[in-house]
This record gives structure tokens, sequence and C-alpha cells, in this order.
């Protein structure tokens, strides 16, 4: 943090597990995505689970401002069972510490998890920047960053490309907007959310590989961190189902490209999408 | 009767749209109808023109607006505040955001300030069998539809997609509805973060643009985007790409279509080389006129498109650059 400060300043990576939305995605453009039994979960068991790829880049956002030459810690939390693999890659990455957090239910949701976090965060020893994600690519829902900042009091930066920490305590952030690059700044400590234009988050080597699979991340059950805290969801996930598309295209047929292309310009000029020379 | 049933617009952080603005209202009415509740409209940033017009075609109960002259551009931390105070003086049993970038990260805040549920990629409310609401939403992209019930004993907050809901005005309006100042006073609200060097808006924006053309991983290599500029520019348009070509970088991020890029409404979208995930689908689905070239006929692509051609789009793209100048074409 600041040059003159004693300790050095602590970041908080919060991340989720989730479906690969890339195998999810080829599923559905296949058409053969379903939802189990139970009406409500994706249930192929081919399909890997691994890190949300936008906190893995929360990580690697992280990662860079050690390597920038701030003196600080990188915490990885995440909240669910069986987290160790997960955890492990964040190890393995190169954060200093992981924790798993044991929901207190089978569905938690996003109030639960971000009160949660927030509950962990303080008695664990605070944060002056906490990083997430944008979003979850399962329920793409990007709520918890945002509830993180309320329940925190802290100030909530979203969409950044690139996070800097400056001399004056303050975190410096490029967030993407419509209108092309910004940059913003917040007084620490804050919650940042990262985007996919932050560029490729490295790549484990496998010495780090190696070392992590010896780590096992610290158990904190849900008792332990929140007492007093109003942990009954807010909203239940009741049913998920795979949304149809009609298809009504009309395929351009033609000898070669060039007919095509001809006919396909004719027929939307025949449907007054585009004009034709008068 | 009921706690009502509020759309909030918040005119300047994107709710420039006009039909976005008619499809949340027209939601809230169905919600606030089927409930037998009163719609209110509340009104953040300058006020619509066709205010009293639009809330009148729309049965809108009651327009509050702010008086507070900070509100004409407010900052995040002002909204949040504003709308939580708001809440505490008229809880509202539902409350419908627009959701685009200017509110993405703001509705969230505004439901963890007044402790209420909030379902965001919302794409339609209904009223639950037991009383209280069922909302949809988008997830995975929009490869899936989640339905989540918030609690009945809590205001819900949800945030509607573009396109979602179709907006229809009422039939036979009925007189025009009051407007209220809300009195709500957020002068003292700091915020938290400072915009050192804002955003420049670099000519045209793709969410205005009339025509696209958008490439995909289909054009097989980064130099072949160049094809889809030309397309583009020879049509009087502009250049879009799906996101993993942007990821790639075989363009800038400006040109991103889908969930987590620009949000467009085209007359006509050409997508060349782009296969049709959802996530991208969320991009230009509403557009007026897909057109599709891909060499795989069972790309998702063709299920969305008016018009395809089954080919390589290194084939097809620079043909049509001919027959659109031959034809003498525009908009």
């Amino acid at each position: 943090m600041a040059s003159g400060s004693m300790l050095p300043m602590r970041i908080v990576v919060c991340v989720k597990e989730v479906l690969d939305p890339d195998a999810v995605g080829a599923y559905a453009l296949s058409g053969g995505l379903v939802v189990g039994e139970d009406g409500k979960t994706l249930t192929q068991t081919t399909i890997p689970r691994l890190m949300n790829a936008y906190d893995e880049q929360a990580i690697e956002a992280a990662l860079r401002i050690r390597e920038g030459g701030t003196e600080c810690t990188v915490s990885v939390v995440s909240v669910g069972d069986d987290l160790t693999t997960l955890l492990r890659h964040a190890v393995a990455l190169g954060v200093d510490d992981v924790h798993e957090i044991r929901p207190p239910e089978d569905e938690p949701d996003c109030h639960v998890i971000a009160s949660l976090l927030g509950a962990w965060i303080r008695t664990s020893g605070g944060a002056d920047l906490v990083l997430c994600g944008r979003q979850a690519s399962d329920d793409d829902q990007g709520v918890v960053p945002a509830l993180l900042g309320e329940m925190l009091g802290m100030p909530v930066v979203a969409v950044a490309r690139a996070v800097e920490i400056t001399e004056r305590a303050s975190v410096m952030v490029t967030t993407v907007t419509p209108d092309g690059d910004e940059t913003a700044e917040a007084a620490l400590p804050a919650v940042v959310t990262i985007s996919n234009e932050l560029g490729e988050p490295r790549y484990p080597t496998m010495p780090m590989r190696m070392a992590a699979r010896r780590v096992n991340p610290e158990v904190v059950e849900p008792d332990s961190i929140s007492e007093g805290a109003d942990l009954a969801p807010r909203v239940r996930l009741v049913r998920q189902y795979v949304p149809t598309v009609k298809g009504e295209c009309v395929l351009i047929e033609g000898d070669g490209p060039a007919a095509q292309a001809t006919r396909l310009v004719e027929a939307l000029v025949g449907d007054r999408v585009l004009q034709g020379r008068p | 009767m009921s706690a009502p049933v509020v759309v909030c617009t918040w005119q300047g952080a994107g709710d420039d749209v006009a039909e976005e603005t008619a499809a949340a209202l027209t939601l809230g009415r169905r919600v606030a109808a089927e409930s037998g509740t009163e719609l209110r409209w509340l009104v953040l940033g300058p006020a619509p023109e066709d205010l009293v017009e639009t809330a009148r075609s729309h049965g809108v109960t009651v327009v509050d607006t702010f008086g507070d002259a900070r509100l004409e551009s407010p900052g995040p931390d002002a909204v949040v505040e504003a709308v939580a105070r708001y809440s505490a003086s008229r809880p509202a049993a539902l409350i419908v955001f627009n959701q685009h970038f200017g509110t993405r990260f703001v509705v969230p805040r505004v439901a963890g300030r007044i402790d209420a549920a909030v379902v965001m990629n919302c794409t339609d409310v209904e009223l639950a069998e037991s009383g209280g609401f069922l909302v949809t939403a988008a997830a995975y992209g929009g490869d899936t539809r989640a339905v989540y019930a918030p609690d009945p004993e809590r205001t819900c907050v949800v945030a509607l997609l573009a396109n979602a809901v179709l907006p229809e005005p009422v039939e036979t309006p009925a007189q025009a509805p009051p407007v209220e100042d809300v009195d709500i006073d957020v002068a003292g609200v700091e915020e938290r973060v400072r915009i050192v060097e804002q955003a420049r808006s670099e000519g045209p924006r793709l969410e205005d643009a009339e025509i696209i053309v958008a490439g995909g991983r289909g054009l097989g290599s980064p130099e072949n985007f160049k094809l889809v500029e030309e397309l583009a520019e020879t049509l009087g348009g502009m250049a879009g790409a799906s996101r993993p070509i942007v990821d790639e970088g075989w363009t800038d991020s400006a040109h991103q279509v889908g969930l987590t890029g620009r949000i467009t409404r085209p007359a006509l979208y050409v997508a060349a080389g782009i296969s049709g995930a959802t996530q991208h689908m969320a991009g230009c689905s509403a557009a007026k006129t897909i057109v599709a070239i891909n060499t795989d006929p069972d790309a998702a692509i063709f299920r969305y498109a008016k018009y395809g051609i089954v080919g390589d789009c290194l084939e097809v793209l620079p043909e049509m650059i001919r027959a659109v100048r031959e034809a003498g074409v525009a908009r």
C-alpha cells in the first residue's frame, strides 16, 4: 500500500467453481443440453468443473499487483464443498493462502454467498482490496461483488481491464465501458470486479502444480464466522430449462458464392432491408 | 391494496431507447394488473420529453420524479441512495430496471442497500400460484433459463434484459397520470469512485448502428477481419465481432457483440463465420433481419437467421462486397 505503511496490504480474491461454459455451450449448440431430474440442475457428468474464468483473471490481476512491487498477500476464498482441486489450482498460480467456506445449506443464493464471504473477510483480518470476477459464467448474475461492497461498506468499481495500487492508498482502475476505456480511482479498501479484457491468465508451471498438491485449503465452518448473520436465501432457484429457438432460415442456393451473394443481396433489396439503386 | 410495482428508468445511463422504457413499463403494468396494485414510474435523471404521454399510454398510475438537480446526471452512489430512500418511504413489491451498462452494476447494490431479493438478466416476471413472483432469467450466457422464486416478504428487484419483453401500449389509455416530486435529497451523498479520465466515445456506437457485419472464428485468421470491415463499409454499416476473436486480439473489444459486449438492434445483422452461441446472440437477436454465412449447415446461427448461405465466409464475403457495389445498394 502506501510506501510508509507498516503491514503489507491484503488482497482477497473471491472465486467460484462452475461448469465449463464452453462445454455447456457446445451441448447447447448441438441441441444436447438437458436438465436433470430435479428440474433445475445441469447433470451431464461429461461437463468438467473448473474455476470461473473471470475469477481466474481476478487472481491474475492480484498477482500482477504483487509483481508490480506492491507489498501484499493474496488470499483466495470460495464457498462450497470439495473445492480442494479448485483451490490447489489457485495455489499453483501463486497465491499465498486458500480458504473453503462450507455453505450452510444446499443452495445458497447470492445473498448467502456474499454474507459468508463478507463475514470471513471481516473475521480473518479484513481486506484492503477485494477482487472478484465480473460475473460467474453459470448464473451470470454478477450480484455477489455488489452485495459484498454494500455489506463491507466499500466502493465497487466494475469491469476492470487493469488495476493498480497507488502511493496514496487508493486503487486506480481502467474499466471497460461502451464508450471505450475509462480510468477511475477509489480509496482503499475497495471491491473491484475483473473482466476478460484483462487478458489471458498465466498458466501454472509444473513445479508450482507439484508444490500445490501438498496444500490443503483451510476449511471454514459458517457458524465460526457468521454469528448473528441472516443466512436465509433471498431467492431460490425453482426450475431451469433450455429455451428453444424456432428456425425459419431460407438457405440461399446457387452455383457458387458469386451467384449466392447476388441472390442474397436481391432478397435483401426485395425485403427493403437494403435500398437498390433508383 | 398491496405494495406497488415500480418501474425505474435512468435516462443518461443508457435508458435512452424509448423501446426499452416501453418494454419495462409493459412488464410492470402486466404484473401490477395481475397483482391488483398500482404501477409507479420512478424517473432518474432528466425526464424524457414525452414523459406524460408515455406514462399515459402505458397505464402508469403515478410518475415519481426527483426534484434534486444532482440527479440530472447522477453518479452510482447517489442513485443507490436515492432509490433506497424512495423504497423506504414507499415500499414496493417489485422494482423493475432496464439492464444495460449503466445499471448492470448499480441494481444489485440497490438490492443490497435495501436488503431486497434481486435477479439480473431477467426475461419475465409472473405471479406464483402461492403468491409472490416467479422471475425468469437467462443463465449460461443464454443457453438456459433459470426460474427464481424471490422471498415474498421482501421487495424484489429485477433488471430486465433488452428485447425480452415486447412493448405494448394499452389499447384505450386512461387520463394522464399525476407527476409527483418525491422530495428526497441526496445532496450529501459523496461519490466514492472518482472518474479520472472519462471514456471518450470514438465515433459512432455499435448500439446505434442500422447495419452490422460481424465476424467470428470462421474468418480463420486476424487479417481476414478486414473483409468484415470492408463489407460493413460498403453497406454504410459498422463491423462487429464475436467474443472469441476479441479475446484472441483480432480486433478490439469495442466491436464485441454479445451478453458481455454490445447489445445491438440493427435492421440488418450479417454474421460471418459465427456459430451462434447464445452468449453472442444475446447481443444481436433483436436485429430485424439476420443473415448467416457459415460452412456448418447445423450451426446454431441458422436457427436465428432469416437468410443463410452455407459456405466459407472467406469466399462469400468478397462476393457480397461485389454484389452490393453492383446493385448500388444502401440503407
